[in-house]
């Protein structure tokens, strides 16, 4: 309880500072206003630290049961749907509460000094305090989302931090291209989060609760009957959509949210232009902590997913890493560099997650936000220090004149490129730095799905051949799996020398407790080979754009001597560097990766997907039964050779890079012009804003003039035409039937003719134009739409009979005169 | 039997009024029908046992909303006998979409089997429906007050003088 | 017929609504408009009303009515003001004329 209340008045603080800002922000003026916001934000900080410091203090079985026995309350009722409200508790909330509120802190700091320098007056007002009253809105809502324990309030938050990343993209409203990029990213993330409101709606509907937990053991118990008898609740429907099943349209319902949130391919496209919000907004928002809320929500609802969900859920994360690592080949913006790599890390998180790497990812996520931060504050001070140059071509040679800046950047670049030496441990400590373990994990685990499980599923055929079906685990033990199970009572140094050992004959004993996670891993599709080659060969190519962007940077020399000469640093900016860069260093090693494999225990345990952990004799020590492990069956172990395939990637990469620019752009150019069509291809990003621009613009355009022919042509031309054959009728009729008694004087059937036809006239006149303006002719077509609808459900069965008796009969003569 | 006699006068005194509201061609006889509708619909409430409904219902709407729409009335026409007319097409069309929608309504409303409920016995004290409205319905209540407020302002300023 | 259900009240309540967005449809004096949300408020007022005397037994029905008929008020209060501006700026009250966003 005390925890949660930690947690819930972190959130509130940052709440109370936006409010404070909101309504004396510009009394308070340009320096006094930022101290504001630190200061609820260090609060925030503190508090977090606190709860993360006595939880580290924990055991394990302690955290369960504080986890278990989180307190939440009702809040209301929809219908016969409880909505409850409550903090979440567990290890996976505390560390990202924490990663959130000591970046943002930083963050804030740094901003002190960025916006120091940065002109903020529109039309002689000063926007200066409300760049920190959004930031402290924006850490609001993200401490709200991280500790929001049902999908409605992560919703509401998800939808906060979507505002604020709005606002604050759009802070410079008076340049065209931001607020266009505010706008973007905006309508970007709608159509994602449509499809979240969709997955959020029929979780409602077959679980009955929005509340994680609840959910998830309601899709479970739904499962498991469904399993043993007749299919229940969600996996009863049997409605496909592109050969999806309700259950995991459910999944890709709520992961599209995450899309649109964490900029996955085909939504990946705002993320680049919302670079044109302030550099501390980008490390916050765009690098840190909002983009990876889209990782957090597929990791909140790993249980709800099922098979085919998680498979869509990888492909997208591979697509993403794959497409925008090329792209930030080419780029010369620094800031878009650092976006497309972003992009390309949070693909391989959506990625690892898809994969079941759930560990894997959320390190990933940890390590990345620190170094990423790092890196984008880093090029906040170099875009400052160069008098808002942002383009790497006229930099060069700043490494004299920033030196604390260039060497954390280079710090930054070591950790996204995977710097590590394979093999090397000092004591019980690994050399390496951030992604080298998590990158690595993600890959190995990518391994398993690729080539073990195929090869689980034919021991699995295999042992149902034999009939032993029933004791899935024993008989994989029979014909010696390629499997081995963790369980809680493994110990640690045993699993350590099977691990040095490469044992492939796994002890029965040590799958008591999770057969059926085998079982279900057996069911799971085999994925395509390349998910696992494309993202080893991104292993090679981050490095290489990383590099170059430091080296274009840093390096060489000074290309442009206007922007050299102006170049500076200032205290108040490389303190959040030095700091943050320990941060890296930091969060590499012990107290993560440990903490978010606690939060796994409970987080993971799915009857439908299974998690994979990546790093064998870690799990060991940490204990989780609830995740199956690497295979380490002799030469097929992963971490063998993934650790001389990519190990050196970095080196590789780098050297690379260094290479190229050793000499400037010289060399550059000329690979420039030798590839031309596909450099050109590149810098012009794939062409997805020019598909996007033509389809979805130009396609609503063409559907505008498409409408207006339409009215032009056929509504008119029915509308003239039944106006006439009035007449026509009219003057007929009158002739014949109803002569008048004079010249000139219309008789009474001429009258009703005339009059239909005027009236068909107006009624024309009046559908012609719908969307003219007028109040009253909207509330018709609302009323009438809706009044054809109901009736059209209501008789839905009527009018479906008669349908098909139509048809029916139709078909039957028309057979029948076929025949004859 | 006596029940059925009272719905069967209130509900033609409320339709006949609200037909004539819809028919009559001058802004303030639609005014006057309305006066009949609300009244209608205040003597259904009776029957419904909402006592004090009713009478909310006659002081707020008729005392109160039915005058600001006549006052209405007053400020913005130059005559109060000016009429602007629906072309006869809009009529029609708009004829047949309400009668879509009752009928839709209807087959809606009277097709549904609704579960068996609990009759009201008795109309609800005014004592009670007070400590309802200061308990359960507190906040809706306190919303509503401030909506009031914000509507006070937002009525004033939209309706100053131009400068 | 001669007992008093429900139904009678539904039937009731939804010919008050189709006659209210009949005169939103047909009236074109912007206060015709408001007239017809009143019949459209009131009916749904009828519905909430009745289902309270027959379905729930609770007084609940009732206090939604009240906040309904409040908001009404509310909405005629304002609806007047903005009416009144509109008369200010176009010389008429009729709301056909007003299908542009700016003056």
């Amino acid at each position: 309880m005390q925890y949660q209340t930690a947690l819930a008045l972190g959130v509130v603080v940052p709440l109370a500072s936006f409010f404070f800002l909101a309504l004396f922000g510009p009394r308070l003026g340009k320096p006094k206003s930022s101290y504001v916001a630190l200061l609820a934000i260090g609060i925030s900080c503190a508090l977090s630290t606190y709860v993360l410091v006595n939880w580290l203090k924990l055991s394990t079985p302690e955290r369960t049961e504080l986890t278990a026995s989180a307190y939440r309350f009702d809040w209301g009722t929809l219908g016969s749907m409880p909505l409850t409200v409550g903090v979440k508790l567990d290890s996976l909330t505390v560390i990202m509460y924490f990663m959130v509120t000591f970046i943002a802190f930083w963050i804030h700091f740094f901003s002190i000094g960025y916006m120091e320098g940065h002109s903020d007056e529109v039309d002689h007002v000063s926007k200066y305090h409300r760049f920190f009253t959004y930031l402290s809105l924006f850490c609001f809502s993200m401490l709200g989302l991280v500790v929001s324990s049902s999908l409605l309030f992560l919703f509401i938050f998800w939808e906060l931090v979507g505002l604020c990343s709005y606002l604050l993209i759009g802070f410079y409203f008076d340049r065209k291209y931001a607020s266009n990029a505010a706008i973007k990213a905006f309508i970007t993330n709608r159509v994602g989060d449509f499809g979240f409101i969709l997955g959020m709606a029929l979780v409602a509907l077959y679980l009955n609760t929005l509340d994680l937990d609840l959910a998830a053991a309601r899709f479970a118990e739904q499962f498991h009957k469904s399993a043993e008898g007749p299919a229940v609740g969600i996996f009863a429907n049997s409605y496909t959509l592109f050969g999806f099943s309700v259950a995991s349209l459910m999944g890709i319902g709520l992961f599209c949210g995450a899309m649109g949130k964490s900029a996955q391919f085909p939504l990946h496209v705002w993320l680049p232009d919302a670079m044109a919000g302030p550099t501390p907004v980008s490390a916050l928002i765009h690098a840190a902590t909002m983009v990876a809320a889209g990782v957090y929500l597929v990791a909140r609802i790993f249980r709800l997913l099922t098979p085919e969900a998680q498979f869509f859920i990888a492909c997208i994360g591979c697509i993403t890493l794959t497409i925008t690592a090329l792209i930030a080949i080419v780029q010369t913006d620094i800031k878009k560099v650092l976006a497309y790599s972003t992009l390309s890390q949070l693909g391989y998180m959506i990625f690892g997650m898809g994969m079941g790497a759930w560990v894997a990812a959320l390190f990933h996520l940890m390590t990345h936000a620190f170094f990423k931060a790092m890196l984008f504050l880093g090029s906040g001070q170099v875009i400052e220090g160069c008098h808002h140059e942002q383009d790497m071509r006229k930099m060069g040679g700043l490494r004299k004149k920033m030196p604390v800046t260039c060497w954390t950047f280079f710090i930054g670049v070591l950790a996204i490129a995977g710097f590590g030496l394979p093999g090397v441990e000092i004591g019980h400590v690994k050399l390496g730095l951030g992604g080298f373990f998590s990158k690595d994990e993600i890959l190995a685990v990518a391994y398993e799905r690729a080539f073990n499980i195929p090869e689980l599923k034919k021991t699995d055929a295999a042992a149902d051949d034999a009939g032993e079906h029933a004791d899935a685990s024993n008989a994989n033990m029979g014909v010696a799996s390629p499997f081995r199970l963790a369980s809680d009572n493994q110990p640690a140094q045993h699993a350590e020398t099977e691990h040095s050992e490469h044992d492939a004959h796994a002890h029965g004993d040590h799958a008591q407790g999770t057969p059926q996670k085998m079982a279900i891993a057996a069911k799971l599709p085999a994925i395509p080979k390349w998910m696992f080659f494309f993202p080893i060969a991104i292993a090679y190519i981050t490095p290489f754009y990383m590099m170059r962007c430091w080296w274009m940077t840093f390096c060489g020399k000074p290309r442009d001597h206007h922007v050299y000469d102006h170049a500076h640093e200032s205290w108040k900016m490389f303190l959040p560097l030095v700091i943050l860069a320990g941060g890296t260093f930091f969060s590499s090693y012990q107290m993560f990766r440990p903490l978010i494999h606690d939060a796994a225990v409970i987080a993971t345990d799915s009857s439908t997907v299974v998690a994979i952990d990546g790093e064998a004799h870690v799990l060991a020590e940490a204990g989780g039964g609830t995740m199956i492990m690497l295979n380490h069956a002799p030469g097929k172990n992963p971490h063998d050779w993934l650790k001389m395939g990519v190990g050196f990637s970095w080196l590789i990469g780098m050297g690379f890079a260094v290479l190229v620019y050793l000499r400037g752009l010289g060399l550059a150019d000329k690979l420039k012009r030798m590839f031309g069509p596909i450099h050109t291809a590149l810098e012009q990003k794939l062409y997805f804003d020019h598909v996007y621009d033509a389809v979805l613009v130009g396609g609503t355009v063409t559907f505008g003039f498409v409408c207006g022919l339409f009215d032009k042509i056929v509504v008119d031309g029915i509308v003239n035409m039944t106006a006439l054959l009035g007449k026509f009728v009219g003057v007929f009729t009158g002739r014949q039937l109803d002569m008048p008694v004079k010249r000139g004087d219309w008789g009474i059937v001429d009258a009703i003719a005339n009059g239909l036809a005027q009236t068909m006239l107006d009624i024309g006149s009046e559908i012609r134009r719908p969307q003219s303006g007028r109040i009253r002719m909207y509330v018709m077509i609302t009323a009438g739409s809706a009044a054809v609808a109901l009736l059209v459900v209501l008789n839905y069965h009527r009018l479906a009979d008669g349908l098909q008796w139509l048809m029916s009969n139709v078909g039957t003569r028309v057979l029948a005169a076929n025949g004859s | 039997m006596l029940e059925a006699l009272a719905f069967y006068i209130f509900a033609a005194v409320t339709l006949v009024s609200a037909i004539g509201v819809v028919a009559s061609r001058n802004i303030v006889r639609s005014a006057v029908c309305l006066l009949g509708t609300l009244g209608g619909v205040a003597c259904l409430y009776f029957l419904l046992n909402a006592n004090l409904l009713a009478a909310i219902q006659l002081i707020v709407y008729a005392g109160g909303t039915l005058i600001l729409i006549v006052f209405g009335v007053m400020l913005t026409s130059k005559s109060p006998w000016v009429v602007f007319d629906p072309t006869r097409g809009q009529v029609v069309g708009a004829v047949i979409v309400s009668i879509l929608l009752a009928t839709g309504l209807c087959m809606l409303l009277v097709g549904n089997e609704w579960p068996a409920g609990t009759a009201m016995t008795a109309s609800p004290h005014v004592k009670d429906v007070g400590t309802m409205l200061l308990t359960d319905y507190l906040v809706p209540f306190e919303a509503a007050s401030v909506l009031l407020l914000v509507v006070m302002i937002g009525a004033a300023y939209l309706a100053r003088p131009e400068k | 017929m001669l007992t008093i259900g429900l139904n009678h009240y539904l039937v009731l309540s939804a010919i008050v609504f189709s006659l209210g967005i009949l005169c939103m449809v047909t009236k074109r004096n912007a206060l015709g408009i408001l007239i017809g949300v009143e019949l459209v408020l009131n009916a749904a007022n009828v519905n909430l009303v009745a289902f309270s005397r027959y379905q729930t037994g609770a007084a609940d029905g009732h206090m939604f009515a009240v906040f309904v008929i409040l908001l009404a008020a509310a909405e005629a209060a304002i609806g007047i003001a903005i009416f009144m501006n509109f008369y200010n700026t176009l010389q008429t009250i009729d709301v056909d004329r007003g299908d542009e966003l700016r003056n």
